[in-house]
């Protein structure tokens, strides 16, 4: 018998109301549709602002996200809003296009995919990641402050270049080391919390402890040595893949920003563009190389808009000129549940992610707006 | 460079240290302030607690003899001019270091620059426009960041900014423009960029929207006397919304909890390179907490804090009551003493423990 879970609840629940496939006789029975087998999803916004001319248009920049779409559903022109690249970002991952300021550096009103997913789900803090690559600003994409929703179900983020640099390693080494921890005195300090806290004061020191460990152990991974042309991106990216492979997350964001030094610079962009498809190439590599995370992750990778149609005087593209190659951006859907080698052009938006990501799942995005991606599904 | 516990002299109202605070007739303003509320003050106004040496001097003392002796000096400009950089996220690679505007605070104490020739100054600074590069971007970024503009429901005003960045001659924001530094002019100057920094300082401070009659009377007087900020905040630390801010407590900001754990446990502030290294890094989680227990951690266990060892703590009651008091700015439940007390005396406990365990609970997240 299936396993009734809450997603073949939803799932079935759909299914009648659609007048779909079940029979009368069959209700009560044994749900018969067939699980998923996605259980884990990796969402990549490259939110710097990336044409679809120099990714699906160039296959040679970017030869991994090509692999990609030829194993899965590759989506050549969703709609975008120039929004600026937080808003614009902010609403892939609310399913909701709202103005939001460029440098505006708040938690938005919307839930977010995060947010759905844990709530939803019952999923624990540490099943959902976001690492970045933009700073400050984008620790807001972590949960917005809608009151059913909000901080207790939001998002662990990381930022790459953030943490993992060499001025945040000298100030380490200047420091020295945190002495390990003593059992004994372990527990009088989980004694003292108890004394003094409320709530789970002891449960969050835990799940702190196990993040100031992840930290600890990853600055001896190399990821802040990482140098060069897109360096934040890469180390967003390089997280993410250690975190694929150690704590084998549910929902895993990543939010790529280098491109944007396409203002200045064509070639420089076209370069980052390189980099990133590299390191998601690194990324996709580990997630084929592990059987577990292979045949259950969804893969997703999706500007957050494109830029413009014409060089800028300083020979870079700037985005606001409202034309289709900065309204509409290649979206590319990997996953053991997905078509292989399919092409959708029906009219569709990146707002959509969120939705179907959630249906996916087996959650439910209540507020957003997007629709559900068509033609995705084997 | 390293600062430490100052001597202050307030070039504005010429108090120093010794002098005796102001006595005003207001009960709530010539109440003696608690501990709790000499930190919370000073952190709002100067992005610190207080240092060792300023805690004796005031506690007891009136808000009000203590708001005025920061007020207006340099230490209370130079936080001021700190956030206004993060507002304007200009921070990282992008901080403008030039001598210019490193002597911003020092000018706004000795009144030879006001709060909107600050700002005016910083979208001309070269780091900004690198930092909003291209004119969509540009333009965007002050009309929002300046004006509180949505700029999609001012998409036409957008384009002629554009047009006037990129050399046109035209009209922006009902001003004539035909450049970069014209866009810029007419956004810092216009009547909606006092509204909208008056509306985010009030909140930066009390954490509240502003009434919208008090909002509309303030940026106006702001609008015609830019000099008169110090006036208005002055009024803003005597609002029932402050008197309210104080009970309710607020976060820290990462870089308000970098600068905090250095002079709570150093009793200095951190250089810049400690601050944006430390910054930067809390910055870089969803949930710093893991990493601010860590900084405590790393700083307690480096020996550089003058924590005193177990044997020259005579009496654990009072040192644990006056840790409350230092570092949470209350004192120690009954139950707290108990349970710390208890703890003092095992073996495997240091005084060290102690205090983490007070740096890394939530309540030290907040003032």
């Amino acid at each position: 018998m299936t396993h009734l879970t809450r997603r073949n609840l939803l799932r079935t629940a759909g299914a009648v109301s659609a007048g779909a496939l079940l029979a009368p006789s069959m209700l009560g029975a044994p749900l018969f549709v067939p699980e998923r087998k996605t259980q884990r999803v990796v969402l990549i916004a490259m939110a710097g602002g990336v044409r679809t001319r120099e990714t699906f248009g160039m296959p040679d920049n970017v030869p991994n996200l090509v692999a990609m779409a030829k194993e899965g559903v590759l989506y050549p022109k969703l709609r975008t809003s120039n929004l600026g690249h937080f808003g614009a970002t902010m609403s892939i991952f609310t399913g909701l296009a709202e103005a939001r300021g460029i440098r505006e550096n708040a938690r938005g009103p919307d839930p977010t995919i995060f947010e759905y997913l844990r709530k939803d789900l019952g999923l624990d803090k540490g099943d959902v990641w976001v690492t970045t690559s933009g700073g400050a600003q984008q620790v807001n994409y972590s949960y917005g402050l809608h009151p059913e929703y909000g901080p207790q179900y939001g998002a662990n983020i990381l930022d790459g270049d953030g943490i993992f640099n060499r001025e945040f390693e000298e100030l380490l080494e200047r420091w020295g080391k945190p002495k390990a921890a003593d059992p004994e005195e372990q527990k009088i300090l989980e004694r003292l919390r108890r004394g003094m806290g409320k709530g789970d004061a002891v449960k969050d020191a835990e799940q702190q402890a196990r993040v100031e460990e992840y930290i600890l152990n990853e600055l001896t991974r190399g990821t802040s040595d990482i140098r060069g042309a897109a360096a934040g991106d890469r180390k967003a990216l390089r997280l993410a893949r250690n975190l694929m492979s150690i704590f084998k997350p549910k929902m895993l964001g990543v939010v790529l920003q280098n491109a944007d030094i396409a203002h200045s610079s064509y070639n420089g962009y076209v370069e980052v563009v390189r980099q990133n498809d590299a390191a998601i190439g690194e990324l996709m590599a580990a997630i084929r190389e592990d059987e577990e995370l292979a045949t259950t992750t969804a893969v997703f990778v999706c500007p957050e808009f494109g830029r413009d149609a014409d060089l800028n005087a300083r020979r870079g593209l700037d985005h606001g000129d409202g034309s289709d190659d900065l309204r509409t951006v290649g979206c590319a859907a990997w996953g053991p549940d997905f078509k292989q080698g399919a092409t959708v052009t029906a009219d569709h938006k990146t707002i959509d992610l969120t939705t179907t990501i959630c249906e996916l799942m087996g959650a439910k995005a209540k507020l957003a707006k997007g629709g559900r991606l068509s033609g995705l599904y084997s | 460079m390293v600062i430490g516990p100052p001597q202050p002299k307030n070039p504005v109202l010429g108090l120093r240290p010794q002098d005796e605070p102001t006595v005003v007739p207001d009960a709530a303003l010539v109440r003696p302030m608690s501990v709790g509320d000499l930190r919370a003050v000073s952190m709002d106004l100067l992005g610190r607690p207080p240092f060792a040496n300023e805690l004796e001097p005031w506690i007891g003392k009136s808000r009000d003899a203590y708001v005025e002796h920061l007020l207006g000096t340099e230490a209370f400009w130079r936080h001021w001019w700190s956030e206004q950089l993060y507002y304007f996220m200009l921070i990282d690679t992008f901080r403008p270091r030039t001598d210019d505007v490193n002597e911003v605070p020092i000018k706004l104490a000795e009144g030879r620059l006001t709060v909107r020739d600050a700002l005016h100054r910083i979208a001309l600074t070269p780091t900004f426009d690198l930092r909003n590069p291209g004119a969509d971007t540009f333009v965007t970024v002050v009309m929002e960041q300046y004006c509180g503009m949505v700029v999609q429901d001012a998409a036409r005003e957008l384009e002629i900014g554009k047009s006037a960045y990129d050399g046109n001659e035209t009209r922006f924001l009902g001003q004539p423009a035909e450049n970069q530094a014209d866009v810029v002019r007419n956004c810092v100057e216009h009547k909606s960029a006092t509204r909208h920094f008056t509306a985010r300082e009030y909140e930066r401070l009390t954490g509240m929207a502003p009434d919208k009659k008090d909002l509309i009377r303030w940026s106006r007087d702001l609008h015609k006397r830019p000099h008169a900020y110090v006036t208005l905040f002055a009024e803003w630390m005597r609002s029932t919304h402050y008197d309210e801010r104080l009970v309710r407590r607020r976060p820290k900001s990462n870089r308000l909890f970098a600068r905090a754990l250095h002079v709570d446990l150093l009793d200095r502030l951190p250089t810049e390179d400690e601050t944006e290294s430390m910054r930067n890094a809390l910055d870089g989680l969803g949930d710093p907490r893991p990493l601010r227990s860590l900084f405590a951690r790393l700083i307690l266990d480096s020996s550089k804090a003058p924590v005193p060892k177990k044997k020259d703590i005579p009496d654990p009651t009072l040192w644990v009551g006056a840790q409350y008091r230092r570092l949470l700015g209350r004192e120690a439940t009954q139950d707290e003493l108990r349970t710390f007390v208890t703890a003092f005396h095992e073996p495997a406990c240091r005084p060290e423990t102690l205090l983490y365990a007070i740096l890394s609970h939530a309540e030290y997240q907040t003032y």
